[in-house]
């Protein structure tokens, strides 16, 4: 009953955002009209695989450090594809995929450079200390792509902000192609880590006692959900709230098992995204509203619902 | 909360399109202002300054500025820091050029400018370098930023001019206003009537008018709104501008909205060599026709980035490009 409400939402939110849109166009030419297939038809798409990328990678993060703050750009990912944006834009790249690709890249940096402090210890990745590198790592990136913003002469440089702030425009069957070809690896790595991360969430010690390869298990998570974010953020930029919220409405209606969290967050995150997105577009029409914004907008008021209730518990 | 710290960089920093600095400042001023407000206060500003600027009989000289304070000056100012690159144009523009002793990096117009020391960018003014040059006037963008380093300048004794320059009607007002301030009266004055005059000859009367965007950032993309010094350009050259009724300077569109308001022509402001931009080959743009069509104009960002004494001609370089495109 859940997953028929979860998927009927979704498919509605889907054809609402390919039906609505600025420009008018009649139902009948629906299926020919180049805005329809060309514009909103990809973006929602990009919508439903960024938003659903986000929600999964937040819900394994969540576990992985044990923490419910964690958000898929706590761990300082958001600072490197700035960083890499930045340099792209200030060292002219030349071709329409520099920029995205550019953010890619600084991502990984970011993700490189966290998850080898986070084996500082020893051979397993300590939670605590991925979470302490992934701040001290994005305000560093976040720190040299200011520096290089001020002192360049390039004026282009601030529109890199505008872009990491997040939006769907960047949509076309081009990217929806990428991340179609992209995501499923680091997507079933996830899924398949399901019963491990139910007892992550234990502890580590209980988990070991109960049987998981801890090591394994936590890097395997951790890099598969940066690599989902990174896709998400080269593609998207930062969308805020929809890791970070989506994980925790998804627990509180279909609990803490991972098998059904996982998918659950996809879904979800995915609707969340893409129904922000079309208010976006047409709430303010012939101007858009970031996305991120609308996210949090709608995201924030639910959760706020949320914490009210488990206070009352 | 790496988020965080990205979001937490002021807007400001963040809306610029080719046009240097200052060309950021006033749209990111100027984004929640509808156009008639700046308009019908650009007016008020106006009388006011030609009510209150005559000498009075000590030699002294008074204005009022753009944030409504009185400017009073004992004698023509000898040593100007110009905080905006508009400004350092106008002062070159009505002879004032050899007072000029500062000026922000942005400075590079005219040529002669770039000889002037430069005082930082001049976005939130380092007032340390700027007293170093001893000012005897040190003329304003009216910002946030701004604002509190004009306190800082008034407690070392430093007078300061805020002007708003926004607008092309702005170009005139301000002329006349650092004439005054410098002395230059009959050339600010003559300089204004020149801007002004330029502003009253109707449009070319092509029907039907090209119908034009700007497009100053692809993702997300952004436009230019009636309430920029650009849409007018657009108007006085002939064009239309399929952006009008946004009232602010820039905005934010749908790739949609673009592709149904169907521009004829995109207009690009550019810093360097006049060529497709990257986006355009990108398959998303490819539903807007004139980006299809390779239908770009490509306007010199140091010409059209702010509104100068050069408007006349910007207007005939955009008139000339629109005929040329028919």
């Amino acid at each position: 009953m859940k997953w028929l409400a979860l998927v009927g939402g979704l498919v509605a939110v889907l054809l609402a955002a390919v039906v609505l849109g600025p420009a008018a166009v009649p139902l009948r030419e629906l299926t020919h009209s180049p805005i329809v297939w060309q514009l909103r038809v990809p973006r929602a798409l990009l919508g439903l695989l960024v938003g659903g990328s986000l929600g999964v990678a937040g819900a394994s993060l969540q576990s992985l450090v044990r923490n419910p703050l964690a958000d898929p750009f706590l761990l300082g990912l958001s600072g490197g594809a700035g960083l890499g944006a930045v340099t792209a834009i200030a060292l002219h790249l030349p071709g329409s995929w520099a920029l995205p690709l550019a953010a890619f890249v600084g991502a990984l940096g970011a993700l490189g450079l966290v998850f080898r402090l986070g084996l500082v210890g020893g051979a397993e990745l300590d939670p605590r200390i991925l979470l302490l590198g992934g701040v001290a790592v994005g305000a560093f990136c976040a720190a040299v792509t200011t520096a290089i913003v001020s002192l360049a002469e390039a004026s282009e440089l601030r529109n890199a902000f505008l872009w990491l702030w997040g939006g769907l425009s960047g949509a076309s069957w081009d990217t929806v192609r990428v991340l179609l070809v992209y995501l499923p690896l680091p997507l079933l790595v996830l899924f398949g880590a399901a019963r491990p991360l139910d007892l992550l969430v234990l502890g580590e010690e209980q988990a070991r006692h109960l049987g998981a390869d801890v090591a394994v298990v936590k890097r395997r998570v951790y890099l598969a959900a940066s690599f989902l974010t990174a896709a998400a953020v080269a593609t998207a930029g930062v969308v805020g709230f929809v890791g970070l919220i989506v994980p925790h409405l998804a627990r509180s209606l279909w609990g803490g098992r991972h098998r059904s969290l996982l998918p659950a967050s996809f879904l979800a995150g995915g609707a969340l995204l893409v129904a922000a997105d079309t208010l976006a577009r047409v709430a303010v029409a012939p101007r858009e509203l970031p996305v991120g914004v609308v996210t949090a907008l709608v995201g924030v008021p639910l959760f706020v619902l949320l914490l009210r209730r488990w206070t009352a518990y | 909360m790496a988020l965080q710290r990205t979001k937490a960089l002021p807007l400001a920093h963040l809306r610029s399109a080719g046009g240097g600095i200052c060309c950021m400042r006033r749209w990111a001023h100027r984004t929640h202002l509808a156009g008639w407000l700046l308009a019908l206060a650009a007016g008020a500003c106006r009388s006011s300054a030609d009510r209150r600027s005559t000498p009075d009989g000590s030699g002294a000289l008074s204005v009022v500025d753009d944030a409504g304070r009185a400017v009073v000056l004992a004698a023509p100012a000898r040593r100007i820091v110009s905080l905006a690159p508009s400004i350092t144009e106008l002062l070159f523009a009505i002879g004032a050029g050899d007072r000029v002793v500062g000026r922000t990096t942005w400075c590079k117009y005219p040529p002669a400018a770039t000889a002037v020391p430069s005082v930082g960018d001049g976005l939130d003014p380092n007032v340390e370098a700027i007293a170093a040059q001893r000012p005897d006037l040190v003329v304003l963008y009216r910002s946030a930023l701004t604002e509190s380093a004009t306190g800082r300048l008034a407690a070392l004794g430093i007078p300061t001019l805020v002007l708003r320059h926004d607008r092309l009607l702005d170009v005139g007002r301000t002329a006349r206003l650092l004439g005054r301030l410098t002395g230059q009266s009959s050339a600010g004055d003559s300089l204004a009537r020149l801007i002004d005059s330029t502003l009253a000859v109707p449009p070319p009367a092509t029907i039907p008018r090209p119908r034009l965007a700007f497009v100053v950032w692809d993702n997300p993309p952004m436009t230019i709104g009636g309430g920029s010094f650009l849409d007018e350009l657009v108007g006085l050259a002939g064009g239309e501008n399929v952006f009008h009724d946004i009232r602010s300077a820039s905005a934010t569109v749908s790739l949609e909205t673009i592709a149904v308001r169907d521009p004829d022509w995109i207009l690009i402001l550019t810093d360097s060599a006049p060529g497709p931009p990257a986006w355009s080959t990108r398959a998303e743009w490819r539903v807007v026709r004139a980006a299809r069509a390779r239908h770009f104009l490509y306007l010199p960002a140091e010409l059209f980035g702010q509104p100068s004494p050069r408007t006349p001609e910007a207007v005939a370089t955009l008139r000339r490009l629109l005929e040329a495109a028919r």
